[in-house]
């Protein structure tokens, strides 16, 4: 291969700059490696959240077909937030569990949250599940930075008092069904 | 059969793979340009393992055998044969494998291009490295990512098939494969930076060799990314075709580098500058790659993409971590090697441009690697669960794309080293024109809104600028003036401000809204009336659908937004049906089917302006991809001028028609005025 180099002078100071910055950005390429390899993979269940046993963030406004929906009326009940989406794989799996558990259980309310979804694509999702809990549209995703959800399907439980009780990122399966099952029959453990 | 066909195939790769590592690491050691040219032929081994395991398994999925546990996951016998071919990517190990047939086939034809420099120890490093990355993707096969593997248990009669979204529109056919032509592409240049840093040949001419090869893996990565934002605009039913989801970002992330790379490559290449900065770009871009398989097949970060989560988390991560130290210890080891000869003379010269540019685009990467990670960087830090949403990518990135437009117009009309103002000006005015022209026109036409003004002005200055550009050239050389770097790259531009404007508009002024009709009702809905004609049941061979029948504004055959039903999956599947016009698109759901026969619909409605023209911009960046790859007027001049005893560079530059001639180590431009 021919080569059309430049002739370069030995250059000791530059040189050394390099291996400095070399060096720095090997130290934070290192810690952000480090960071990686320690994280656990999101699909663990019930997940950590800053805002277990906080006061479950306000959900207030029209429901997708016009009816009003409040979490705080909600009070007194367990309530299931639902953050999905009618585009999301893993939603379509936890659906048929979500309205088994809603059926088994009317004392437990569902609230579903339309997570970056069409208003009408999210009531046509819930609609041919057969799902009969409100839900809301929420297209500046403020309900979902408030919850601090970054992708569905996420679930908050929330406590009759209006306390989060648990955090469950991904699909709700029959292992899951069954953590909710406990917290309802008053054993609910983390 | 199929299983041992493909077990064996893998195998052969894996140690294909390693014996041309051997030997052409064995040939470079011991100086023996015979058997660092031998190692090459190692190459056409692993690209015949690569195409064996992939015909065993795309075998195994047309043939429906369910004994392979890949199959059983991800095939059923109702599925189309167009969905079964494509469901070798429609999970984890299937992609993988489709990464090594790639990879393999860029290999065989890297060997084939340089054959007749096997023995070069550049070629051969390059060979080491390319040949390495090929052994990680066999040997992820033979462990955890093992296609081939048996089912436990009895073996099923039958399977889910594809994800339905996977099996919903055959762009599923275009949009992986070419992500991955550029994902896997872009290891030949970094293979090729790894030969340059090791043997310390840090010139010109290993950029100049991999320009295209850069270029072919940045025009797929371009397609494939286009034709995914409008498989997900297509598919998904909600109107839009990109939500800053990690998937996404992990294929934005190296387009931006390579981006970068391209603009600061044509400074190195003209300058001699930048080597450190290129060969850093070169090595992220890579890196990024790595990272982005990382993330999306680790489940560390929540991503919608969720078809294939694993457990190969910590092997890529300590690749990724081997590519980045490789390139980190071989920059630093070099650094005396990679001092530029020259300085940027003039902020307003093309150099100057150029670098501002990579800044700008070096910052869009690091706001959008950020985003992606910062919820896992929040949490080592303070154990807390952050989310990071729209609002944050809108805000960050919006500014750093105009500004990139605003460059988009100006850099073109700067000549190298210095500018001077009466030629930038008389450059820029027509241009300038353009896009006041542009802002007025849509403020009289009633546009309102700041940022999609300000957007749509700019798209018109730098689409102006760049038609300029082309016009000169064309009228200078004829047709060929669209060919080589700075034609083919005006193309881009072009294609660029196409999708910018195609963005703007629909971002800005779309209207969302759902309306409930009867049969034969008819409603207005932002400026277009749709009559709902009823509902038919459809029958297809994987699904069966209930479908809309809607005309819009009267005319043509009604569009079918449909409710579909695929075997093995409970629910229904929204299918959206899209009215396309240049002016703006329709884009219909069926929302709620009718509950009783004859009952109302509740059909839901998108329109969004000119959104069609962001698939028309993908389009013509891929068209001007190529001619960018063609030989410019230069690069004919020099291969006339070449001969193996004496080699001379020249290159041209078109666009200001400096022309530059390099011999050896001198560099002497022997410049012609500009336009």
């Amino acid at each position: 291969m021919s080569e059309v180099t430049t002739p370069v002078e030995s250059t000791p100071r530059r040189g050394r700059t390099l291996r400095i910055v070399a060096v720095v950005v090997g130290v934070i390429a290192a810690a952000f490696i480090a960071v990686l390899a320690t994280r656990q993979p999101t699909e663990v269940g019930q997940a950590a959240s800053p805002l277990l046993g906080q006061p479950a963030p306000q959900i207030d406004g029209a429901s997708l077909d016009g009816q009003p929906v409040s979490l705080a009326s909600l009070q007194g009940h367990y309530v299931l937030v639902n953050f999905f989406a009618s585009w999301c794989g893993p939603c379509h799996t936890e659906l048929p569990n979500l309205v088994a558990l809603a059926r088994a259980h009317p004392d437990l309310k569902v609230i579903g949250v339309a997570f970056n979804d069409s208003s009408t694509s999210a009531s046509g999702f819930l609609a041919s599940g057969g799902a009969e809990w409100p839900a809301v549209a929420d297209p500046d995703e403020h309900i979902a930075l408030s919850y601090g959800v970054r992708a569905p399907p996420e679930s908050y439980l929330v406590d009759p008092e209006g306390m989060v009780v648990a955090k469950i990122i991904g699909g709700i399966d029959q292992t899951r069904v069954r953590s909710i099952e406990d917290y309802l029959s008053g054993g609910g453990s983390r | 059969m199929r299983s041992l066909l493909g077990h064996g195939a893998v195998l052969l790769g894996f140690v294909a793979a390693l014996a041309g590592i051997a030997s052409t690491a064995g040939g470079l050691a011991r100086r023996r340009p015979s058997a660092v040219a031998a190692g090459r032929r190692y190459v056409w081994l692993v690209l015949a393992a690569g195409v064996l395991a992939t015909a065993a398994m795309e075998w195994a999925m047309i043939g429906r055998d369910f004994s392979l546990a890949y199959v059983a996951a991800n095939d059923s016998r109702s599925t189309p044969l167009l969905f079964r071919v494509t469901g070798m990517w429609s999970a984890l190990q299937g992609s993988i494998l489709l990464w090594a047939l790639i990879l393999a086939a860029y290999l065989a034809a890297m060997g084939r291009r340089f054959r007749r420099r096997g023995g070069d120890p550049v070629v051969g490093w390059a060979m080491v490295a390319g040949l390495a990355v090929a052994a990680f993707f066999f040997g992820l096969m033979l462990g955890p990512a093992d296609p081939f593997r048996h089912v436990a248990g009895a073996v099923p009669t039958d399977g889910p098939g594809p994800n339905p979204l996977l099996q919903n529109n055959p762009l599923v056919a275009f949009h992986p494969p070419l992500l991955y032509l550029g994902y896997v592409g872009f290891t030949v240049p970094f293979a090729f930076a790894i030969g340059a840093l090791v043997t310390g040949r840090v010139g010109e001419s290993w950029l100049v060799e991999t320009r295209r090869w850069t270029l072919l893996a940045w025009g797929c990565l371009s397609a494939g990314i286009v034709l995914g934002m409008w498989w997900s605009y297509q598919v998904l039913g909600w109107g839009g075709f990109w939500a800053w989801d990690p998937v996404e970002n992990a294929s934005l992330l190296p387009w931006l580098c390579a981006t970068a790379y391209l603009h600061s490559a044509a400074v190195q290449q003209r300058r001699g500058m930048l080597r450190v900065w290129n060969l850093s770009l070169l090595m992220a871009t890579f890196s990024l790659t790595i990272l982005g398989t990382f993330l999306t097949r680790s489940g560390v970060v929540e991503s919608v993409h969720s078809f294939s989560e694993s457990t190969l988390g910590p092997l890529i991560l300590s690749f990724f971590g081997l590519v980045v130290a490789a390139g980190v210890g071989l920059i630093a080891w070099r650094g005396d090697l990679l001092r530029s000869p020259g300085a940027v003379d003039s902020p307003g010269s093309r150099e100057g441009a150029f670098l501002l540019n990579n800044l700008l685009f070096a910052a869009f990467a690091f706001v959008v690697l950020l985003g992606t990670v910062f919820p896992l960087l929040a949490q080592a830090i303070n154990g807390q669960t952050l989310a990071v949403g729209r609002p944050y990518f809108d805000r960050m990135v919006l500014p750093i794309a105009l500004c990139l437009l605003f460059l988009m117009a100006v850099a073109p009309a700067l000549p190298w080293r210095k500018a001077a103002a009466p030629v930038v000006r008389a450059r820029l005015l027509v241009p300038a024109w353009a896009g006041a022209a542009t802002i007025a026109g849509c403020v009289l036409a009633g546009v309102r809104g700041v940022l999609a003004l300000v957007a749509f002005g700019l798209a018109a200055f730098a689409g102006s600028s760049a038609l300029r550009q082309l016009a000169t050239r064309v009228r200078r050389s004829g047709p060929a003036g669209l060919l080589g770097r700075s034609g083919g790259g005006m193309v881009v531009h072009v294609g660029v401000v196409v999708l910018a404007a195609g963005f703007a508009a629909s971002s800005a002024f779309g209207h969302r809204g759902e309306l409930r009709l009867t049969p034969g009702q008819s409603a207005a809905f932002a400026g277009h009336s749709l009559t709902y004609l009823g509902t038919r049941d459809a029958r297809y061979s994987n699904r069966t659908a209930v479908e809309g029948l809607v005309t819009v504004d009267g005319r043509g055959l009604p569009a079918r937004p449909a409710v579909s039903q695929f075997a093995g999956v409970t629910e229904g599947i929204g299918t959206p049906a899209v009215v396309s016009g240049p002016r703006e698109d329709v884009y219909l759901t069926l929302d709620a089917v009718p509950s009783t026969p004859g009952g109302p619909a509740v059909i839901g409605v998108v329109v969004q302006p000119l959104i069609m023209w962001m698939w028309v911009g993908g389009g013509v960046i891929a068209l001007g991809t190529v001619l960018a790859a063609a030989p410019d007027r230069s690069q004919r001049r020099r291969r006339l001028a070449k001969s193996p005893a004496d080699e001379i560079e020249v290159t041209t530059d078109l666009v200001s028609g400096d022309v530059e001639v390099s011999r050896g180590a001198e560099r002497s431009p022997v410049g012609v005025p500009g336009p």
